[in-house]
């Protein structure tokens, strides 16, 4: 008989676990210092399941071919002017936020799992971490090139990494992700790998991979198919962490709870801007925010946790809260977008009106009753006096960084304000979870570079609106500002043969069936 | 038509129906292969086909390379079989499995008694021995029933020509009713075996604790006195839970085994007795009753379940609250079609509870 077959587990750890070894002159405490202040104890690293089993040798294959055939997607694109396909000249506004928003947190997720996998003192994680943060430069890359085609023919695209560094509201990704990659690194697998790849990462890609599919943006459908490839190793992962972790020693459960509450609250926060993208940046929509809420939050974060409640985990506090703004989240959000609309990055408009249909199908309790009345107004005061802009700046949340536009869980006409003292100032939050994460840590909160205070403070170039653009890279009536009145949408008329009348300048919406 | 699945490294060969998918097949048969999306997009249940021919047209080119195309990997979740085909799956070979061939075998019903009000059990002479280890479960078909049923095996592995199968009349249903009202010494079955992934773990170190309830004590029964009778000296604790006196069979039996065994503890428990029943032995749920018992602890043992899904269900929040996880929990399990549109509710966090 032939010498017994090796299971792939025991193949891999051939392949991967020989790599360590145990330190003889130095201590491993100081070789790996950040394993033990976050008050995790790990007693048995071996007790870590590899998640994925792929050896270097393979990853690089594999990721090559990935690329070839992504390029060679993203030429043939380009060569057949692939952006002219696209259902609607508003949609790029989604890619706008994309590159801005979400592409350089795919860059610090690459930092951040360089930093993870230096720290841990398992070598399991440390193959895990690497090879993620390895993926996340390429996601971050492939996204660059990708949506570098638009930059050639719309606006808004020049100056993305900039824009993440200093813009308004894109301090919202840029603080999630410096908050967690400033834990340690236990914390910040949880962050990243649980709550938000494993947890919430359907919320974020969906909307995005799919919008792009229903509106006709080919490139991004291919560039999401690469990613969500490696996306299953690292959601895997996010998995795996946890169930170490709280399998290791029961005093780690209520730090990971307290972890996942926080988490949770802050991925949360941050997907308010991917509501807003879903139900009135897409031309042709792919669901409601309520609808992939109840899906992929409710049912299947539902069943996750049913399944953590084994480990004595529950339900991530205020996720009651989520339930009851889901109802109200994205026309919230899209209408102080509409306000200070000329200090964002991208385009705003006011739906048409097969587009306020279809939100008042998806929101039957509460789009016609609180938030269409706001739009027509909107609308007709732009059709008699122009369009209005927030002269002032918002007030933001200490914690999240979004403006404070949520309104009270069960009171959608008050606005909801939540403050502490700490050292004799004070701080305000949009809401309890916000508040909650802040007295927690104060002295990593009031550290927050608040965009606003940062104007006030006069860090961002001036005090007038011109330099504070000019502070973010923005060309004021060009990147900004009303869609109908944008060059992105008289090119667009041009580039597709039709006329530019004022009688026309009406948004012009892909109906869905 | 249907084409065989052999699966390596456990060498199980399975049935695969032309429409169906290969992972589909093989989670029907209670084994697990790593999956996610099952859409042929992720690449989590990626397979080696090392034997046969397979059609996967649908496996998104980002998940399934060229390159592997061309080593024989597929997706087992959008691969159908076009022959007889082998894989090797990502699933670890047990070092206390014990392959064993399944056969068809012929029986003679010998004795059938009344173990309790609503249970019977049927004794089987096979026409020639079985070996099976202790845990396994056979196939029986009933004249007149159209699908075989399994029931497991409740006698020692020992035991070899006479089988016991324990059966509980389900109202309504259609084999145990036919058991229960028609079956009659001196009928001859048919039967199939030995079926099933549900051993014990005889390398592993430390004690073992057996959960039975309803019908579940078949497999717990097997073990223990297949346990006991090799000489085995861990520590051996079941709980064994019904729900008034009656129903406990078996009950003087274990009573008598922990007489006679040292390290054999019986701890049964009735969930709701009645009056009559003079019962001065543990009242509630077998998972409170364990609980008590080991003080909250189940850390550094094995643990076998065997029992209707809330049973199981209980059982599992008590040992991992109690420190005892899946690495370390085994139980039977039966895919029928009721639980399989229930694993929607069902998340990726565990693969074999």
């Amino acid at each position: 008989m032939a010498a017994k077959r090796l299971n792939l587990r025991e193949k891999y750890q051939k392949f991967t676990r020989d790599l360590a070894w145990e330190p003889t002159y130095q201590k491993k405490s100081d070789i790996f210092p950040q394993t033990e202040f976050e008050g995790i104890h790990i007693h048995d690293w071996d007790k870590w399941e590899d998640p994925f089993r792929l050896t270097v040798d393979a990853y690089w294959k594999y990721q090559a071919e990935k690329e070839r055939k992504l390029y060679s997607i993203i030429d043939a694109f380009s060569q057949n002017n692939g952006q002219l396909n696209v259902t609607d000249a508003r949609y790029v506004n989604a890619l706008k936020l994309f590159l801005t928003g979400i592409s350089p947190l795919e860059y610090a997720a690459h930092r951040g799992f360089a930093m993870a996998g230096r720290q841990f003192g398992g070598v399991g994680p440390q193959v895990a971490c690497q090879m993620q943060s390895i993926d996340e430069l390429r996601h971050c890359q492939t996204q660059i090139h990708t949506i570098s085609q638009y930059n050639k023919y719309f606006n808004g695209f020049h100056d993305w990494n900039h824009m993440h560094q200093r813009v308004w509201y894109l301090s919202v990704p840029k603080s999630f992700f410096d908050d967690a990659m400033s834990a340690g690194p236990f914390e910040f697998v949880t962050a990243i790998s649980f709550s938000f790849e494993y947890v919430l990462t359907n919320l974020l890609f969906m909307p995005f991979m799919s919008g792009a599919a229903y509106n006709g943006d080919m490139a991004t459908v291919t560039f999401g198919f690469s990613a969500q490839s490696d996306e299953s190793r690292h959601m895997t992962l996010g998995l795996e962490v946890i169930k170490f972790m709280l399998e290791q020693d029961e005093r780690n459960v209520p730090i990971v709870q307290k972890w996942i509450d926080k988490w949770f609250w802050r991925g949360y926060r941050l997907l308010s801007l991917v509501s807003m993208m879903m139900d009135y940046m897409l031309p042709k929509r792919v669901m409601s925010w309520k609808e992939a809420w109840e899906m992929y939050f409710e049912e299947n974060g539902g069943a996750l946790f049913e399944d953590l409640s084994r480990y004595g985990i529950r339900m991530p506090k205020y996720w009651e809260v989520s339930v009851k703004e889901k109802e109200h989240l994205s026309h919230q959000l899209w209408a102080t977008f509409h306000n200070f609309g000329h200090a964002a990055a991208f385009h705003t408009w006011i739906p048409e009106e097969s587009e306020m249909q279809w939100l008042s199908e998806k929101y039957p309790d509460t789009f016609d009753k609180y938030y269409r009345p706001r739009f027509e107004f909107w609308r007709q005061h732009t059709k008699e006096k122009g369009r209005w802009y927030n002269p002032t700046l918002p007030m933001l949340c200490q914690t999240c960084q979004v403006p404070m536009l949520f309104t009270e869980p069960d009171d959608p006409t008050q606005i909801c304000y939540r403050s502490s003292q700490y050292n004799g100032e004070q701080y305000h939050f949009c809401s309890d979870g916000c508040k909650d994460i802040f007295d927690d840590e104060p002295e990593k909160y009031v550290q927050a570079w608040l965009p606003v205070h940062q104007i006030y403070q006069g860090n961002c170039g001036g005090a007038s609106i011109p330099e504070v653009l000019e502070y973010y890279h923005l060309v004021d009536g060009q990147d900004n500002k009303e869609y109908l009145e944008s060059n992105d949408r008289a090119n667009w008329l041009r580039w597709k043969g039709m006329a530019d009348t004022e009688a026309d300048r009406e948004v012009q919406a892909v109906v869905n069936e | 038509m249907s084409h065989e699945l052999s699966i390596e490294p456990v060498g199980e060969a399975i049935e695969v129906e032309d429409e169906q998918s290969l992972l589909d097949a093989a989670l029907r048969q209670g084994l697990y292969l790593p999956h996610a999306c099952c859409h042929g997009l992720c690449g989590t249940c990626k397979v080696q086909v090392l034997e046969g021919e397979v059609e996967d047209d649908d496996a998104s080119p980002f998940a399934l390379m060229e390159f592997e195309r061309e080593e024989g990997y597929t997706l087992a979740c959008v691969a159908h079989a076009l022959s007889d085909v082998t894989i090797e799956a990502d699933i670890e070979e047990d070092p206390d499995a014990v392959v064993q061939p399944v056969e068809d075998y012929e029986g003679t019903v010998v004795d059938i008694v009344d173990l309790s009000p609503t249970a019977k059990g049927v004794f089987i002479e096979l026409d020639r021995d079985m070996d099976f280890q202790a845990g396994k479960y056979v196939n029986l078909h009933l004249p007149d029933v159209e699908m075989p049923r399994a029931f497991s095996l409740a006698n020692a592995p020992s035991e070899r020509r006479v089988i016991e199968l324990n059966v509980r009349l389900v109202p309504g249903g259609e084999a145990t009713t036919y058991i229960h009202e028609r079956l009659q010494v001196g009928d001859r079955l048919h039967v199939s075996g030995p079926y099933g992934r549900f051993f014990v773990r005889r390398s592993a170190p430390g004690g073992v604790i057996f959960f039975a309830g309803g019908t579940g004590l078949s497999s717990p029964k097997s073990m223990i006195l297949d346990l006991l009778e090799s000489g085995d000296e861990r520590e051996i604790t079941l709980f064994y839970g019904q729900r008034h006196r009656a129903e406990l069979y078996y009950h003087d039996f274990f009573e008598a085994l922990a007489a006679e065994h040292a390290n054999f503890t019986y701890v049964p428990a009735l969930s709701e007795p009645n009056a009559e029943d003079d019962w001065d032995g543990a009242t509630g749920f077998v998972t409170d009753v364990a609980n008590e018992h080991f003080g909250g602890r189940f850390s550094d043992h094995k643990a076998y379940l065997c029992g209707p899904p809330p049973m199981i269900d209980a059982c599992l929040t008590t040992l991992m609250r109690g420190r005892l996880f899946e690495r370390d929990i085994f139980m039977e399990k039966f895919i029928t079609a009721a639980d399989a549109a229930q694993q929607q509710r069902k998340s990726p966090l565990f693969k074999s509870i």
